[in-house]
């Protein structure tokens, strides 16, 4: 029903058309629920939201000089970036506000998994989070060779050859996303594509999605808040501190566009648009992929070249297909968050990931290294020395949980730092320390939950 | 009868193409051989080897029944050796063709200074007899085989009495026939013509001019090369390939053989009467051109015989040096032979090129030769021919201070060129700018060899003139450096701003 001060309004006006009371009545009473720990989490989404606009918004600007083509991408870039007034800042924005972005994704995604946010009725909004952090990384690698100079041909050649591995579809799956059967300029059209419709389309759908259950469901109280927990209003408190949090960000990226504007100069983490792609030059020497590829990266280069009858990388796709699968559905296999209770096994698995994947970052980041990476005495190095940062990472992390958050169940974390100890310090092989850490693991865990078997019911039963 | 063996010869492939029991026969003994153990039971024939024999056609197959049906091939051994060459197609038809190349394989049937094998010992009495090497030499691959020089009939059942073109005595200690015996072919364009007509025919001509041809051919010194010296004896290879010891890569490595052996060296004297040096490789692998052509690989740098030629090889003389250098260095040549300094280098007889730079130990030519200061090397010759004519040495310090302000323009620009770029300006004006005065500079330094300051001034001067435009390009784009860190400052405290009256309406809001 409409007000009777209203009526003459501008907000009338619209009420009469578009029912917008309603919202506003909605928006009026949403409140953002309060809990044990840090309000901080909870702007994780809205931060990524924002490197996202800025994403569109700078995209946006670059496109109107960018020309794909053999004879235009690099040229069209280079112009943008030296004759265009601001054109530098507008690349320099875009490409720290893409990495940014990732930082805040997987920032949200850990602290969504540590908090148990996912627990129903929560599932498919952790599940439309998951294929948003999947068409994130796909714009990452699809924008990387829209450039056209010598490191994005040559990372894209290297990161595309990953898919003929796929058993079965591979290489036709090759030939679909190259265009042909090498990294042609076919490639960079069909990238191109990819980068400005088909992945900012997708994105666009599935983050409206993901933005409805989040209002319809609220935010997720916090892990076994009662009914009616303490609530902040959204509108203006926690509207407002988005707004802050919102300008911070602008300011730190502005900030890293003006002073790296072609990043930090690290492996994975620089665009300085260098010397054009050359189909016929030789390949770039230790190429790697951007950051966030790194992990994966490397895994392919601990299998051996044969494994279980099976080519090497096909094993470790069927391997990081299995993970990747495994965290989708973690929603479903957490009963213990089901029932509103402390699932401290799926918070460990959450700690193992991040072990699992720092020390494997480290090392593509050759973070050790005495001579050439590739030298054995620097292969060795480079575990040593990654081994140690990351078991003292480990270390600070066990200690907090212990000490202050009261955590005892460290299984799986401790699965992976003694799989980092006996690699990177024993010098296992890092399949084998791998099995044999979670062999360890396993044996921990079954005489673990065997001492605490209630002997009336024969079942067993952890806090 | 004249010719028995072209009888024979002619008889032969009718025989192999008879029809029944001997193809049958071959049949058998071919697998026989491939078939066969060792002594440790193992197949003689390596897997490779076989595979080798399997993609072989039945031209191929034919062949090598017929040499296992004539008894040419009767061990595995022998087989072994022949496969393990696996040879493409066509050069295996001459092999299989040449029953001299397949006797003298056969380790049972000849002595070791006879037998071609797979890897001779380096240095020993077979060192040459490589059968790696004669399949490889170009003239195997043009079916000029053993009987091309040797004599004889390849496809007749050989014998030694058809030897008749080779020396019957003498061939170590008296080399000088070894010239005479290649011309033959060598000097005759119209044989010639029919394998390679741009090949010349004057190299025996030439040899008989050089050094190396009087002491071989008059002096009969046995110290002397001959042909095979240079070029091998039973893996000859076209100069250009990079395998041959007359490629480019390989000449300076090839003429210090000999010319780097002290002891072979012994007793030769240049023509002032002093010894003949033998560090002359030493110095050009560590000259300028020695690191360009042996390290770098560039065929454009000289090697030995750009300068002394190939078969008249001759040390230049004190008025052709300057023509050898000009070769390639033709600007500075041009303006030397222009200049007073040239007159000057006559009458005192200097090398010209020389006098400066050296001969073999070449080095990079340095700013510091010039001007008056210590280590110069105008000043060496002024303070003895010129300390009348002060006007020589205020022309050396100019040409010094023209280059060295002009090379330390372009390391400064280049480095702030690079920090520029590293701070996301737009460098490509300065850039463009310091390829100019990399250019005035490179041009300035050649027009040194004008030794006249008129000339040289009017290249250099457009130099000063890109510094300038380098200094006020690099002054903007600092300047620009400024806007944008002002304009960051600028647009954070308007930011700040917004964000502290946000905060403050926040804090009002939930008071």
């Amino acid at each position: 029903m409409e007000h009777p001060r209203q009526a003459d309004t501008v907000r009338g006006w619209l009420d009469r058309r578009y029912h917008i009371n309603s919202l506003i009545e909605f928006l009026r009473h949403k409140e953002v629920p309060l809990g044990s720990h840090s309000m901080a989490w909870y702007f994780l989404g809205g931060a990524t939201l924002f490197f996202f606009l800025i994403q569109v918004l700078t995209g946006a600007l670059l496109l109107m000089y960018y020309q794909p083509g053999e004879a235009t991408a690099y040229e069209s870039i280079r112009f943008l970036t030296t004759k265009v007034p601001f054109g530098w800042l507008m690349r320099s924005m875009h490409s720290w506000s893409a990495h940014l972005m990732i930082v805040s994704l997987v920032l949200h995604m850990f602290s969504t998994m540590m908090l148990k946010a996912y627990r129903p009725p929560r599932e498919l909004t952790w599940v439309t989070g998951y294929v948003l952090f999947a068409l994130t990384l796909g714009f990452g690698f699809s924008g990387y060779l829209l450039p056209w100079n010598k490191l994005s041909y040559f990372a894209t050649a290297v990161g595309t050859n990953l898919v003929k591995s796929v058993p079965l579809i591979g290489g036709w799956s090759l030939q679909v996303l190259r265009g042909g059967s090498d990294v042609t300029i076919n490639t960079l059209y069909r990238f191109f594509a990819i980068h400005v419709v088909i992945l900012p389309l997708s994105f666009v759908l599935l983050v409206s999605l993901h933005l409805l259950f989040v209002q319809r469901q609220g935010m997720a109280a916090p892990l076994g808040a009662k009914a009616a927990p303490r609530g902040m209003k959204f509108f203006p408190g926690f509207a407002l501190r988005d707004v802050l949090l919102w300008l911070a960000c602008l300011m730190v990226l502005l900030v890293l566009s003006v002073f790296l504007p072609y990043g930090p100069g690290i492996p994975g983490l620089d665009w300085e648009l260098g010397q054009k792609a050359d189909p016929f030059a030789p390949a770039y020497p230790g190429i790697k992929p951007e950051w966030y590829f790194l992990w994966e990266y490397q895994l392919l280069k601990e299998f051996p070249p044969r494994l279980f009858g099976m080519e090497g990388p096909q094993v470790c796709l069927l391997l990081i297909t299995f993970l990747l699968c495994l965290w989708a559905i973690i929603p479903w296999l957490d009963r213990r968050a089901y029932r509103d209770q402390p699932s401290p096994g799926f918070s460990d698995f959450g700690w193992g990931a991040i072990l699992f994947l720092t020390f494997l970052t480290l090392k593509a980041w050759d973070i050790g290294a005495s001579g050439p990476p590739e030298a054995p005495g620097s292969v060795r190095g480079i575990a040593w020395t990654c081994a140690w940062w990351t078991l003292a990472a480990g270390a600070v992390i066990v200690a907090v949980r212990w000490l202050v958050y009261g955590d005892h169940w460290f299984f799986l974390s401790g699965a992976a730092l003694l799989h980092i100890a006996l690699h990177g310090l024993a010098g296992i092989s890092y399949l084998v320390a791998g099995i044999f850490a979670l062999v360890a693991a396993a044996i921990a865990m079954a005489a673990f939950y065997y001492s605490r078997r209630d002997p009336r019911s024969g079942t067993g039963g952890v806090a | 009868m004249k010719r028995p063996w072209l009888v024979i010869a002619l008889l032969l492939p009718l025989s192999a193409a008879a029809p029944g029991a001997e193809t049958k026969a071959a049949q058998v003994a071919l697998p026989a051989l491939l078939e066969a153990k060792g002594k440790d039971g193992r197949p003689i024939i390596t897997p490779e080897q076989r595979a080798y024999f399997n993609s072989l056609n039945d031209r191929l197959r034919e062949l090598l029944s017929g040499a296992v049906k004539n008894q040419v091939i009767t061990r595995p051994e022998h087989l072994a050796t022949i496969l393990a060459l696996e040879l493409r197609p066509q050069k295996m038809e001459l092999l299989l063709q040449d029953n001299c190349v397949l006797c003298h394989t056969d380790s049972e049937a000849q002595s070791p200074d006879q037998l071609f094998s797979l890897a001779p010992a380096a240095g020993g009495p077979a060192g040459h007899m490589s059968l790696k090497d004669l399949v490889a030499d170009t003239h195997f691959r043009r079916g000029l085989s053993c009987a091309g020089c040797h004599g004889g009939d390849a496809t007749a059942e050989m014998g030694h009495a058809f030897v008749k073109e080779w020396p019957a005595s003498g061939r170590g200690t008296n080399r000088a026939w070894v010239a005479y015996f290649c011309a033959r072919c060598h000097s005759d364009s119209a044989f010639m013509n029919r394998f390679n007509p741009a090949l010349p025919t004057d190299q025996l001509e030439k040899f008989k001019t050089s050094p190396h041809g009087k002491l071989l051919l008059e002096a009969k010194d046995a110290r002397a090369p001959d042909c095979i010296s240079c070029h091998a004896v039973h893996g000859i290879l076209p100069a250009k390939d990079p395998q041959s010891k007359v490629y480019a890569r390989r000449v300076p490595e090839t003429c210090g053989a000999c010319h780097a052996d002290p002891k072979r060296m012994a007793g030769f004297k240049l023509p002032d009467g002093s010894p003949l040096p033998t560090n002359q490789l030493e110095e050009y692998r560590a000259s300028v051109h020695g690191a360009a052509l042996l390290q770098r690989g560039d065929l454009g740098s000289p090697a030995c015989n750009d300068c002394h030629g190939n078969h008249a090889a001759l040390p230049p003389g004190i008025s052709d040096v300057s023509r050898s250098c000009s070769l390639c260095h033709s600007a500075n040549a041009g303006l030397f032979d222009g200049s007073k300094h040239r007159q000057a280098f006559e009458r005192h007889n200097w090398p010209e090129c020389g006098q400066c730079h050296g001969k073999h130990a070449i080095a990079k030519p340095q700013d510091a030769m010039l001007g008056t200061g210590p280590g110069s090397w105008c000043a060496d010759c002024h303070r003895q021919f010129a300390k009348d004519n002060p006007e020589c040495n205020a022309t050396a310090d100019f040409f010094l201070q023209s280059v060295t302000r002009m090379s330390d323009g372009l390391n400064r620009f280049g480095k702030v060129s690079e920090e520029l770029a590293a701070k996301g300006l737009d460098v490509e004006p300065i850039d463009g700018q310091l390829k100019e005065l990399f250019d005035s500079l490179k041009k300035s330094r050649t027009y040194i060899h004008s030794f006249s300051r008129n000339t040289f001034e009017r290249v250099a001067a457009p130099g000063g003139e890109t510094m300038r435009k380098l200094g006020a390009l690099v002054t903007q784009a600092r300047a620009e450096y400024r806007t944008r860190q002002l304009g960051l400052v600028g647009s954070i405290g308007l930011i700040g701003l917004v964000m502290l009256s946000l905060y403050l309406k926040l804090r009002q809001l939930e008071r």
